[in-house]
């Protein structure tokens, strides 16, 4: 740490006299003749006595903490001081672009309620080295006490590195995940479950339990599991900011992009079965629309930032 | 560095660092080779907070509830134990922790000798020693 001038050779004397006497009180091993000699010391000099005092300020913040929270916090296993630093030069290459991922939670993560506002993304690591990342309008309740999560509406990934199964709880079913990367969605008439890593075992509302794999989704519905369908691991999607979209209909993009707009989208029907390929950042959806109006044969019309509609363009040549 | 913003912390922190040390900027001979010594210094002491933070959290996680406190105190006692963890930072392994059992769970100088095999008065010495370093560090 970078402080101020170094104390002089008299406070270093004054210091080291302090600290001798208080491991010698808290011995048990000091006489009468000790603590008289002691109480000489501290009268001898006002240098003495301030730090004295300051010797007892000291033990008095580490009496105030609860012993084992700050035991098992102050007497961790010490990662080697060249062992740290490779770890963090090393880490400083990773720092991917921040989309709409907030500030990491650290402390309330090992029961909680997270929520995200529409278009707002969370990423936190949980204590027991999961790590979970909400997607937009989203909210999950943390209960790691007893390994589970609920899913009230939205989506999340979650990662598990297998040290205990994690449950998440949707209105569609459970889905039991030992170790892998998951991707669950939870709309109003159903649940989308996709597995990234490794495997889950999922137990519909309706049906036996069954166990989906890496590249497998499946959703479950209130009549229970439908079919099992493949799909791209390895395509980008809204966990790394982008919105992916392969000849597909703009109706159904549109209604997914709305989900990460704040205010009012809307479109006219002329312009459902157009069609849209590209990879798109999330971080502006604005932008976004701007993209569409420069591919595609419409138009965007702002009434105000939060209320947009999307028209045919007019032949103008 | 997971994300972007605890990567912005770190430089505005190296900056606030540079400006609140006494070193005047002019008087520097290699005002760039002092930054990134610097920068090195608080990553290694942010990587330091980040692995308190999670010892913190497994020891919050095994805490009964009716132990556990509440959001406010959870981050004041966060702070508190950032401030002493730099403070006993340097201090040699066996010194820290036969001065935190001392401290902490108030173990007399015999069972802490026995715990880690050594004499009282080496007990005492490194009483003294951890004093004197945490004395020092915040005269």
């Amino acid at each position: 740490m970078v402080t101020g001038s170094p104390p002089s050779a008299e406070a270093r004397q004054v210091v080291r006299a302090a600290a001798q006497w208080l491991a010698l009180m808290e011995s048990g091993a000091a006489s009468d003749r000790d603590r008289a000699n002691l109480q000489h010391w501290r009268d001898s000099h006002p240098s003495h006595e301030h730090a004295w005092q300051k010797a007892q300020l000291l033990r008095q913040r580490f009496a105030d903490l609860p012993s084992t929270l700050a035991m098992a916090s102050l007497d961790r296993p010490q990662a080697s001081r060249r062992k740290v630093l490779k770890r963090a030069v090393g880490a400083v290459a990773l720092v991917p672009a921040a989309w709409l991922i907030s500030r990491q939670l650290p402390v309330d993560v090992w029961r909680a309620d997270l929520r995200t506002a529409t278009g707002e993304g969370k990423k936190v690591q949980l204590a027991d080295g999961s790590s979970l990342q909400l997607n937009t309008a989203s909210a999950v309740d943390i209960d790691l006490q007893n390994r589970r999560l609920t899913l009230v509406e939205g989506e999340i990934a979650l990662s598990v590195p297998g040290t205990s199964p994690l449950t998440v709880q949707t209105q569609f079913g459970q889905v039991v995940v030992s170790q892998g990367q998951v991707c669950v969605r939870q709309r109003q008439t159903g649940c989308r479950v996709s597995v990234l890593k490794g495997a889950v075992q999922l137990q519909p509302l309706r049906g036996p339990v069954f166990s989906l794999g890496a590249g497998q989704q499946v959703s479950l519905l209130a009549a229970g599991a439908g079919a099992v369908e493949p799909f791209d691991v390895l395509a980008p999607g809204w966990r790394d900011g982008v919105l992916m979209a392969q000849n597909q209909p703009l109706g159904d993009f549109l209604r997914e992009l709305s989900s990460y707009r704040p205010g009012v989208l809307r479109w006219e029907p002329a312009l459902e079965s157009l069609r849209v390929t590209g990879s798109f950042r999330l971080e502006d959806t604005d932008r976004i629309l701007s993209l569409l109006a420069a591919s595609l044969p419409l138009e965007v019309h702002r009434r105000t930032r939060y209320w947009v509609t999307l028209l045919p363009r007019k032949n103008i040549a | 560095m997971s994300n972007g913003s605890d990567a912005a912390d770190l430089s505005q922190d190296t900056f606030l660092r540079v400006l609140a040390s006494s070193q005047r900027i002019a008087d520097l001979q290699e005002p760039r080779a002092y930054l990134a010594t610097v920068g090195k210094r608080l990553l290694t002491n942010f990587y330091k907070r980040r692995s308190l933070e999670q010892a913190y959290l497994d020891a919050l996680m095994l805490l009964p509830e009716e132990c556990v406190p509440s959001p406010e105190q959870r981050w004041l006692l966060l702070e508190a134990l950032q401030a002493l963890d730099e403070l006993l930072d340097g201090l040699p392994v066996a010194v820290r922790r036969a001065f935190l059992w001392s401290q902490l769970e108030g173990l007399g100088y015999a069972e802490i000798a026995e715990r880690l095999q050594v004499s009282e008065r080496t007990i005492k010495r490194y009483m003294a020693q951890a004093y004197e370093h945490c004395l020092l560090v915040e005269w």
